[in-house]
């Protein structure tokens, strides 16, 4: 009877010592029990803050004061400088008598007054937007975002015609480095023949970033109002969008001060579509009439 | 006065998704909007683990700092709330936000953003207390009832918990004293810093 026993408990003993050895073996132990929270912290972290500390703090840190400061800079500084540019130097003054030349055909003049009209739109409801917090925010400035979309499509259309009427002309040249170290000749009262052609190099740089600017501008303001895409990357769009539509609304005041103030009547040259002859000979000295 | 904060205990939850479905059905939450989540990682893998996240109402909200309209306000007990008749749905809040909170419906016109709705601790809104309007812009006010919100009423295995900052850390402090294993709950030194 003992003998028995022993006969059964024996390989039921052997057994089990292999049972736990194979149960020993990573892959069995290892259940969804309790692990270490922390190393799946880091995981979660991943699906819900991601790099926060990299793209979400920058933009937190710039939206919450560096954009609209940039802004008010740019709404401030640059127009107290052309206002002190009119007092000290002065508008341009030329004859408009005597032989008109032709700059500006009928198609083009339309074209640029509905690229102006979208811009002027596109500057005013994004400042809208950046000082929502004067006008109180609600459905006025929801508004404003609507009309920023509809003429930001009238805009990329008018100014995509514009880019290809304008590129022979806009191309740079050697004697725009000329013009910029004489800043165009507006620092001086004389009237020196200035070396530009059909457009000046202040013209050329307002022509390539309302163009190619403009394309960047129509490319992050469509993602950020699709909102498609990781996060990260509607922050990048975020920061980019701000940061191109301050320069843009600085070079929108210089266009604006150039063509209505600083050459007397030079806004009759986008509506006429003629220059006088003098005004040609000083500031666009090489244009072949 | 009291401090407000969630706190998900990462081993209790079993991804019931309970919270969210409260939360929704509770609060009568647009469609396409979810205001609460529920993620797993490593799902069907050793370690698996799930988590429900949704606004941890922050101590120093970068969704405040970033708002163009000051739309969004946080209460003395540290809940943060969105003014929707402000908002101005220009997405900024959720590009700020670490835990992705802010949610957006599409709007009337060319399907752009509506106003951001997000979790409210079920502190309804700005409007009147109990009104109509509060209740169908912003949901339930609960914690004005003395009750806490439903996603953590309802968790059935307590995982969720919200309410007084300190009663809540130091009911999790026990539990991680008594499982023996050591970790701060998930979140909160993001979201509320040393505050």
């Amino acid at each position: 009877m003992k003998n028995n026993y022993f006969r059964f408990i024996l390989p039921v003993g052997v057994l089990l010592v292999a049972a736990i050895a194979w149960a020993g073996s990573p892959q069995i132990l290892l259940s969804p029990g309790p692990g270490p929270s922390t190393a799946s912290f880091a995981s979660i972290n991943k699906v819900f803050t991601g790099d926060w500390q990299q793209y979400g703090q920058l933009f937190t840190t710039w939206q919450g004061g560096l954009f609209n400061r940039i802004f008010l800079l740019v709404l401030t500084v640059v127009p107290a400088l052309f206002l002190l540019h009119f007092i000290v130097i002065g508008p341009k003054k030329f004859s408009h008598g005597g032989r008109q030349i032709k700059f500006f055909g009928v198609l083009t003049r339309l074209l640029h007054w509905l690229a102006a009209l979208a811009l002027s739109l596109l500057v005013i409801t994004g400042l809208m937007v950046i000082f929502g917090k004067l006008l109180g925010g609600g459905s006025l400035i929801m508004t404003g975002r609507a009309v920023h979309l509809i003429a930001a499509i009238i805009f990329a259309a008018a100014v995509t015609c514009l880019f290809l009427i304008w590129l022979k002309d806009m191309l740079p040249m050697p004697h725009d480095i000329l013009w910029l170290f004489i800043m165009g000749g507006y620092l001086s009262k004389k009237k020196k023949p200035v070396p530009a052609g059909k457009f000046n190099a202040g013209q050329k740089m307002w022509f390539w970033l309302a163009t190619l600017g403009g394309g960047v501008m129509a490319w992050s303001g469509y993602n950020l109002y699709s909102f498609d895409g990781s996060t990260d990357q509607l922050r990048q769009m975020a920061i980019i969008h701000n940061l191109l539509g301050a320069a843009l609304v600085a070079f929108f005041i210089i266009h604006l001060y150039m063509s209505l103030f600083a050459i007397k009547g030079a806004l009759t040259s986008m509506i006429t579509g003629y220059k006088p002859q003098e005004e040609v000979e000083i500031l666009h000295s090489r244009y072949k009439i | 006065m009291a401090r407000m904060k969630f706190l998900c205990d990462v081993e209790r939850c079993i991804d019931c998704n309970g919270c969210v479905v409260a939360c929704k059905e509770g609060n009568q939450v647009p469609v396409g909007i979810n205001r609460r989540r529920v993620i797993t990682i490593d799902e069907g893998k050793p370690g698996e683990k799930s988590i429900s996240v949704a606004c941890m109402h922050c101590s120093d909200a970068p969704c405040i700092a970033v708002c163009p309209v000051d739309a969004i306000y946080q209460r003395e007990d540290g809940i943060v709330l969105v003014n929707k008749k402000t908002c101005i749905g220009c997405g900024y809040c959720f590009m700020a936000c670490p835990f992705g909170a802010p949610q957006f419906p599409s709007g009337k016109v060319f399907g752009a953003r509506g106003a951001m709705d997000k979790c409210t601790f079920c502190a309804g809104g700005p409007e009147e207390t109990f009104s109509d309007k509060e209740k169908r812009l912003y949901g339930q006010n609960r914690i004005a009832e003395g009750k806490v919100p439903l996603c953590a009423a309802m968790c059935a295995t307590k995982a969720l918990m919200a309410g007084d900052a300190d009663v809540v850390a130091d009911a999790y402090r026990k539990r991680v004293f008594a499982r023996g294993s050591g970790a701060n709950a998930w979140g909160w030194d993001k979201a509320y810093g040393k505050k």
